[in-house]
Order: structure tokens, then C-alpha cells, then sequence
């Protein structure tokens, strides 16, 4: 139903994310293969012609950007693996800490090898306290075991690895301002350019990537690029970890082959939406990207190129399925409370537009909202659009525009009435589901 | 020397430029906030905002990027000044002043306010938001000189930077995140312990950061600007003294205000001290504004002061050993005039006028110096320096002393000798002198000071003397008209 899997490969048991197990499934054999039996740069070369595309939300092809890296040029090159999952409505990264520790730590060594990086960084995000004691007892194990330290699986081959926890800030998990996070000073996202594959990590080249891109790179150079290439569809290979969320009868993480259906997905799989409702739209991929109507969904398959021509995205896999009769204003709300909070204050649309858009729908709310507030929201949108220095601006321009185009008139029901067109609702009530006789 | 084209035009960069570093450059002009010449690139306040057009655009189909971190090269085609552009910037200043509290009125920086001007030059709209501002500290005391309005404050950071990157105290940051951040200072007092703090007051592109001791005082459009030098050490900093214009000047209220130093603010050099001055220069009212000396005196008595001149040039006919103490806080023109006229016939020697004051700073890598007086290299390049004993100066049949400038104690001198002292501060030894001549400051003469590196600065009166005062120039001709004749 959901496809082949690369991640996701074994029952999780109490002792399914330890070493020994890992060991069992064959852990660690393709990197003391790849060690004994490959030059870094071939490494680099199977991970490009995987194809494979960077899964914490921009969708840069991986093999790209470890290509920019120049090996044998005297300078140190750092690794930077981004566990700093805040994306609402994602918790993929999480599964992969909590059950998979070792396969990013495996991953993360072919990557370090591939790079020639000798100090590797896991910047975790400071909430996660599960994922962060599973991944702190994998390390201790993986150096006892001989797979970090000044000689990996009895290669020459070197390579330590440090475990940075944040401090809860969303920007932190933007690329440039978790590296100036980790250097220990304010989390501020960096002005391109410099690329941070040129000048990144204390002013050194740096590859970052999020963990299930690293998560895969095992099974790239197991299985070989062009093998993994065939998982998927011609533009997006591989697996997507999907974090489902929100009215749905089973949430949690899957793993979805590139081209499943997404509408089947959603009603089969995940068990359909809470209490037999109605799909209303969902969020693809993280609240940054653009909402989807139900009636959007039904041909789509969840792949890059099928999302990105119905105007969203497959982000970073945190699916939000949410039902009919929920409040779109008060989900706004909820969108631009998050992003006025998380702001870093940095740069000015940003800083001052985020803000602003939350008085704007705190007023809405509060029954006094104005006609020309909704214009205004979309002004503001659009400001943000492109003008800041990292994405945040622009992902909260998003998450508006596409909620204002598909749901202008409960805002303009919102404004009028001065109240919300579907009693403010944020959760399915099974019992006005059956008086308007909703059931599926 | 990567040619580009700004607005259409083809313009040389230097290697390494940026465009906005090229259009300064080149006299277009891209406006900024949070960009500084001598500070590191944030690219925060996205004013600076231009459009690139890639090859086949036009104006109007390119890109919008900021300038201030756009490197330059070949064949970069940008547009400063299109209908994308300026749509851009009235969309940002509206962001800025969506929380400023746009009180101009009782705003020290207004008339020279960035964010004043551009909002004029580009904006002029009322704001757009119809919702009550958000209201942040308005009197925050950053330092004993300093006060932070955060309202005001649109988070440059180039105050930061500046602690950051020139004075190395580290002393300010930003605190908080989001539209709540605020500029504040370290809790060690390392911000008032920074010798360079005033320079975050000219840095600041709006009226965030305010001096205290200027706090209301007066309004830009009030002063205007003479360049002078800052005698509080050999560096010699360049300045601009700003004082109030004579058509401005105030018939009621307190007509001392008329002859004030209002402020002092740091005049671009890259030869002596670049964009900065220490807190020092800041506060030359406190050396220049002493209670002056403005009557001359024979043995403590008032005397007028041709009276006291023609003393003077009784003692000096008659001395046979005269010795001169040279002030090294004099212009290199009096200097100049002291060796043709009195040089001749009296042993001089240079003394130092001012020493650094307890808890002062000696010296740093930045500018200041541990001599504490402007012009000691060019009075050592016509006369010998004091020795450390300043006894041995003297000879044993030194008869007269002429003491020019403060800093000296009579004591040191030979009890047999007569005195005639030169200064321009009130102080109890002026009326030991035999004779007291009371001179003109720095600001109410003009003339070159030569620092201790040989560059040669000028600074020009801003003020007239007070009654009963005179020049050195002219004090050391009159005297010479005697030593003339009395010498063969």
C-alpha cells in the first residue's frame, strides 16, 4: 500500500534501537564495506546519482550539495546533521533518534568519510529528551565498539562526533543559524552568501543535512545510487517518512514510497479522518507549506513534482489532516501566534511583519476585525515574501496565502458576523458530526 | 576590476566589492540602516534592497536582493532606483515604523535621522496599521552617558557590532527574540567601563541611543558643525565641535549657551582616527569650559593688559638667563611665531601640559595614546623636551621664566627667577606669576596641531575670546618688538 521501504525496515521492539540489533539487521557492515572497499569521493558520487532530495523541507538535492565540497583542500570540513525537528506537525526525525540512532550514526559516518570531516555535529532539538538519551546512548556505544573515534572500524579513517542540544528556538533548525547556535552565539539565520558548503561552520565548509537525508545514505551506498534511484518516481527517489497528525484516525510516522497515493493513504492507511468526518484539506508538509483541499488531494500522489504543481510542497513530511467544520480563522491563528513567537527577531519583515499579522487575527478573533484586514494579511504575506534572510518570513507567507485562497469567505464570514462560521471549532465533536450528519 | 552596470551605467568595482560598497563608491546612492562602512554585514534591515536582472530582463523583471551583501561581478546589472524597488522600500519602512513611536517632536536625532529622511524620500504615507503600537522601555539607562529608547530602536544592531568589533568591550546584545528583542548591555559594567561608548550615539540611525548630557538640550538644526582637533592626546583626533548658529543665537534665556560646546562628534579620517573618538573628545566642554582666566595680573594684582605686556617686555630686556617653557598644547603657528620672536634669545624646552588623569586610560590598540597633550610632536620638531629633572633645565643664574600653558608648578623652578606665566584657566598660581598673561583656547583660534604619527590636522574657531584675553600669535609679536631692540 505504502511502498518499498529504506528506513522503516523492522518491528520496533524495547530493544530494536540498541546496538546488538542494529548489528543483527546488518548494521554497520556497509560501512566497514564502503571503508575497506571505496574512495571518499565514490561515496559522494553514489549519493548523486541517488537523486535523493534533502527531506528537512527545501528539497536540495543532497549529492549537489555534497559536491560543492572540495576534498584535499587543507582546510578542516565540518558535518552537521539537523535534529532540530520544529516544523510544526513533523516528528519524523523523531522515529529515526528514538529507533534508528545507529543508522544515522552509520550514515553519518559514510558521510563524514565521503566529506573528509573529522569532527561530525548532531544539533538536537532541546525538547527532545527521548530521542536525545537514545542518541547519546547510541554514540556511547558506537565509540565503544570502535565506529568513532581515531580509527573507525580499524581504518585510518578518523572521525569524532559531538551531540549539541538547542535550546528551543524554531530558527535554529534554518541551516545557518544552527551552525552560529552551535559556534554559542544568538541563533541568527546568516546572509547568502557565503554558501555554507564555502564558508559555513566556524568559517569552514560545512555540509548540513537533516537526519532522514542522512538516515538514507546507508542504504544508498548499500544498495548503490542507480539501485535506489528506481525507488520512488523519476524526480523524487527514495522513501518519505511521514508524520500524520491532526483528525486523523491513526497518527503517527509512515513511510510513504514517492508517488503513493495520497488521498488512498489518508483514508486506508492512517484509517481516515477522526470520527468518521469529512476531510476538510491538509497540510502537506509542515505548517509552512500550503494547505490542500480535499477535493485538491484525490489525484494527487505524494511526490515533489505532483505537490509543487498543485502550489504546495512536500516539506518536511508533517502531514495535518484536518476536518469539516474546523475554524480556518482560529487555525490562523494558531499558525501566526507560533510564527509572531518564533520570529528571531533579526531582520525587519519579519521581525515586525509576524507581529503584526498576529494583532491582526487576535483582533479578527476577538469580533473586530475590519473588511480590509484580510488585504492587509495578504500585504504582509507578500512583503515577506523573498525580503528576509532566511525562510521563516516566507513560510509564514505561505501558510497565510494559501489559507486566505481557499477560505476567504470564512474570514470574511468571521469579520461580518463577528464570529467564526464554525463556532470557533478546533477539534471534531462527534456529536455535531452526526446532527449535521457528516458521517462518511 | 570587475566592471558592472548600476541603473544602466557601467561602473568599476574594486576586487572584492560589494555593490553597495561600489555604488557609494561611485555616488550612487543605495539607502541603509544596519550597513557601516568600518562594521561587519548584517543584512537586517533589508532597506538596502536593489533589483538584479539577469541577462535579457529589463528593469522591472529581475530580482529583489540587498546591496550590502551582494558581491560584484562582471556584468551584474542592478537597478536602484525602479518602480520594484521603491515599492519595496515604502513596504519595509512601513515595517519600521509599525511599532516606532514616530514622536520626532521630542526626539534628539530628529533633522538628522535616517529613518526620518528615507521616510520622507520614500515613504511619506501614514502607516498603514490602524492597531495601537506596542509599547517597549522608553528610558533605559545603558550606561551613565547613555540612554536606550527601545520604541525607537529598529534593531540595527550596529550598536552591538560596534562593542563587538572596534571597541572590543563585548558590552552590548541583543536580548529576547522576535519584535520583543531589545538592545541591552552586559551585566559587568562593561559598557560603562568602554572608553568608546558615545560612538554607539552617532552610530545609531535613529534616536535609540541618546547622550544623556546632550538629553533635550537642543535641536539639531540649532548647531552647526566646525572642524576642529581633539587636544586630549597625541593622537589628535579629528572632530567636528558642534556649537549653536550665530543666526540662531539666544537673546533670552542663558546667552552662555550662545558660546557652548553643544557636542562633539567624530570627523572621518582615515589617516588619524577613521569614523571614532573616545569618550574623552566627547566631553572637551569639560577641558575647554573651566572657569577661564580673562584679567592679567602683576604679583596677583589686576593689571590691564597692555600693562601687563609692558612688563613682560621690561623683564625680558632685562634678563641675561632667560628660560622658556613651551606648551605643548600650542598651535604649530604660534609655536612657530614663538621661535622667530622669542626664540633667539631665551634656552626653551617643551613641557608637557596635561597628564592622563586617575582612571583614565594610557593607551590602546584603537586610538588612544598615552601622551596626554595634541601637539607635543610638532613643539619637540623647533625646541628640546624638558628633561624628566626639570631642575637641570634651569641654570644656576636663571633670572626669568616664562611659563607658558598650565601643568607646571612653580616650585620646581629657582627661587631667584622672575615669572611670566601664560595661561587660559583660571588656577591659584597664575597670581604667583610676576607677570599674567591671560590666552585664547583652542576654540577661538585657528591653527594645526601635528599628531604623533606626522599628519598634520587644522581646527578652526568657533568662538570669539573673551574680553581681556589674547592670542600667543600676537601676544609673542609684541613681545618681540622689544627683544629686537634690546638684542645687537
Amino acid at each position: 500500500m505504502t511502498g518499498r521501504k529504506l528506513i522503516m525496515t523492522f518491528p520496533v521492539t524495547a530493544t530494536s534501537h540498541g546496538l546488538a540489533d542494529y548489528r543483527a539487521r546488518g548494521g554497520y557492515q556497509t560501512l566497514a564495506r564502503a571503508l575497506r572497499e571505496m574512495r571518499p569521493e565514490q561515496v559522494t558520487k553514489e549519493v548523486l546519482a541517488s537523486g535523493i532530495l534533502g527531506h528537512g523541507g527545501a528539497a536540495f538535492p543532497a549529492g549537489r550539495k555534497w559536491g560543492v565540497i572540495k576534498l584535499n583542500d587543507g582546510q578542516p570540513h565540518y558535518l552537521c546533521a539537523n535534529a532540530d525537528e520544529g516544523e510544526p506537525g513533523t516528528f519524523k526525525d523523531r522515529w529515526i533518534l528514538e529507533n534508528a540512532p545507529h543508522l544515522l550514526l552509520e550514515s553519518m559516518l559514510l558521510a563524514a568519510y565521503a566529506l573528509q570531516v573529522r569532527h561530525a555535529f548532531v544539533y538536537i532539538r532541546g525538547e527532545f529528551d527521548l530521542p536525545y538519551r537514545r542518541l547519546a546512548t547510541a554514540v556511547e556505544e558506537a565509540y565503544e565498539a570502535g565506529y568513532f573515534g581515531t580509527s573507525v572500524c580499524d581504518s585510518d579513517f578518523a572521525c569524532d562526533i559531538v551531540i549539541y542540544r538547542g535550546a528551543g528556538s524554531y530558527v535554529c533548525g534554518e541551516a545557518s543559524a544552527l551552525i552560529t547556535s552551535i559556534e554559542g552565539k544568538k541563533g541568527y539565520p546568516r546572509n547568502r552568501p557565503p554558501r555554507l558548503t564555502v564558508r559555513g561552520l566556524y568559517q569552514r565548509p560545512t555540509v548540513i543535512n537533516n537526519v532522514e537525508t542522512l538516515a538514507n545514505v546507508t542504504a544508498i551506498v548499500a544498495q548503490g545510487g542507480d539501485a535506489f534511484r528506481k525507488i520512488g518516481t523519476a524526480k523524487s527517489p527514495g522513501t518519505q517518512l511521514v508524520s500524520i497528525s491532526g483528525h486523523v484516525q491513526r497518527p503517527g510516522v509512515y513511510e510513504l514510497e514517492y508517488g503513493t497515493p495520497l488521498a488512498a493513504f489518508i483514508e486506508q492507511e492512517c484509517g481516515g479522518v477522526l470520527g468518521g468526518a469529512r476531510l476538510k484539506c491538509i497540510v502537506p508538509g509542515g505548517i509552512s507549506t500550503k494547505v490542500l483541499t480535499a477535493a485538491e488531494i484525490q489525484t494527487l500522489s505524494y511526490d515533489h513534482a505532483s505537490l509543487t504543481a498543485a502550489g504546495s510542497g512536500v516539506g518536511s513530511g508533517g502531514m495535518v489532516v484536518i476536518a469539516e467544520g474546523t475554524c480556518m480563522v482560529r487555525l490562523l491563528q494558531i499558525l501566526l501566534r507560533f510564527y509572531h513567537h518564533e520570529s528571531c527577531g533579526q531582520c525587519t519583515p519579519c521581525r515586525e511583519g509576524m507581529g503584526w499579522m498576529h494583532r491582526i487575527i487576535d483582533r479578527i478573533v476577538a469580533g473586530e476585525g475590519r473588511p480590509e484586514d484580510i488585504e492587509q494579511l495578504a500585504r504582509i504575506s507578500r512583503a515577506n515574501d523573498g525580503t528576509t534572510i532566511c525562510g521563516m518570513g516566507d513560510a509564514a507567507g505561505y501558510a497565510t496565502l494559501g489559507i486566505l485562497a481557499k477560505y476567504r469567505d470564512e474570514f470574511d464570514h468571521f469579520i461580518l458576523h463577528k464570529r467564526s462560521k464554525f463556532g470557533g471549532r478546533l477539534e471534531v465533536q462527534e456529536q455535531a458530526l452526526e446532527q449535521e450528519g457528516t458521517h462518511a | 576590476m570587475p566592471e558592472f552596470f548600476i541603473n544602466g551605467n557601467a561602473v568599476q568595482a574594486a576586487d572584492n566589492q560589494t555593490v553597495m560598497q561600489a555604488a557609494t563608491a561611485h555616488g550612487y546612492f543605495i539607502p541603509y540602516f544596519c550597513w557601516h562602512p568600518e562594521l561587519s554585514v548584517p543584512g537586517n534591515c533589508r532597506i538596502c534592497m536593489v533589483e538584479v536582472a539577469a541577462e535579457g530582463q529589463a528593469e522591472g523583471e529581475g530580482w529583489l536582493d540587498i546591496a550590502c551583501n551582494m558581491p560584484v561581478t562582471p556584468g551584474l546589472r542592478v537597478f536602484t532606483d525602479s518602480a520594484k524597488v521603491r515599492a519595496r522600500r515604502k513596504e519595509t519602512l512601513q515595517f519600521v515604523t509599525l511599532n516606532h513611536p514616530v514622536d520626532c517632536g521630542i526626539c534628539d536625532k530628529a533633522g538628522e535621522c535616517k529613518l526620518q529622511d528615507y521616510h520622507y524620500a520614500y515613504n511619506g504615507a501614514p502607516s498603514v496599521s490602524l492597531d495601537a503600537k506596542v509599547h517597549a522601555t522608553k528610558h533605559h539607562d545603558l550606561s551613565s552617558r547613555i540612554v536606550l529608547d527601545n520604541e525607537r530602536c529598529i534593531l540595527c544592531t550596529r550598536c552591538v557590532r560596534f562593542t563587538h568589533e572596534v571597541s572590543k568591550s563585548h558590552a552590548l546584545g541583543v536580548q529576547d527574540r522576535g519584535d520583543h528583542s531589545l538592545i541591552r548591555a552586559v551585566g559587568d559594567g562593561a559598557f560603562e567601563a568602554d572608553p568608546y561608548s558615545d560612538n554607539v550615539i552617532d552610530l545609531c540611525p535613529v534616536g535609540a541611543l541618546l547622550s544623556k548630557a546632550n538629553l533635550h538640550q537642543t535641536r539639531v538644526w540649532y548647531l552647526k558643525p566646525t572642524p576642529s582637533v581633539c587636544p586630549g592626546c597625541e593622537r589628535g583626533c579629528t572632530i567636528n565641535i558642534w556649537h549653536r548658529k550665530s543666526e540662531w543665537r539666544l537673546k533670552a534665556l542663558d546667552p552662555r549657551r550662545n558660546a557652548r560646546i553643544d557636542r562633539v562628534t567624530p570627523l572621518d579620517n582615515t589617516a588619524v582616527n577613521g569614523p571614532w573618538i573616545c569618550n574623552k573628545g566627547r566631553d572637551l566642554a569639560r577641558i575647554f569650559e573651566r572657569t577661564r582666566a580673562t584679567q592679567a595680573m602683576l604679583k596677583g594684582r589686576p593689571a590691564e593688559l597692555q600693562q601687563a605686556i609692558s612688563a613682560a617686555q621690561a623683564l625680558i630686556s632685562a634678563a641675561r638667563q632667560p628660560v622658556a617653557l613651551v606648551s605643548s598644547w600650542a598651535s604649530n603657528e604660534e609655536l612657530a611665531s614663538f621661535k622667530q620672536c622669542l626664540g633667539a634669545q631665551m634656552r626653551c624646552f617643551v613641557k608637557s601640559d596635561c597628564q592622563a588623569e586617575p582612571g583614565e586610560r594610557l593607551q590602546d590598540a584603537l586610538l588612544i595614546r598615552p601622551d596626554k597633550n595634541p601637539n607635543t610632536r610638532g613643539a619637540r620638531a623647533l625646541f628640546d623636551a624638558l628633561p624628566a629633572d626639570a631642575s637641570s633645565a634651569f641654570p644656576a643664574d636663571t633670572d626669568l621664566v616664562l611659563v607658558w600653558g598650565e601643568g607646571f608648578s612653580f616650585a620646581q623652578l629657582p627661587p631667584q627667577a622672575r615669572i611670566i606665566a601664560l595661561n587660559s584657566h583660571l588656577q591659584p598660581e597664575n597670581g604667583h606669576a610676576d607677570v599674567f598673561l591671560p590666552i585664547s583656547v583652542q576654540t577661538e583660534r585657528s591653527g594645526h596641531y601635528t599628531n604623533f604619527l606626522g599628519v598634520t590636522s587644522a581646527f578652526t574657531a568657533c568662538f570669539q575670546k573673551p574680553q581681556g584675553v589674547i592670542d600667543g600669535q600676537a601676544l609673542f609679536e609684541a613681545l618681540a618688538v622689544v627683544a629686537e631692540l634690546v638684542s645687537p
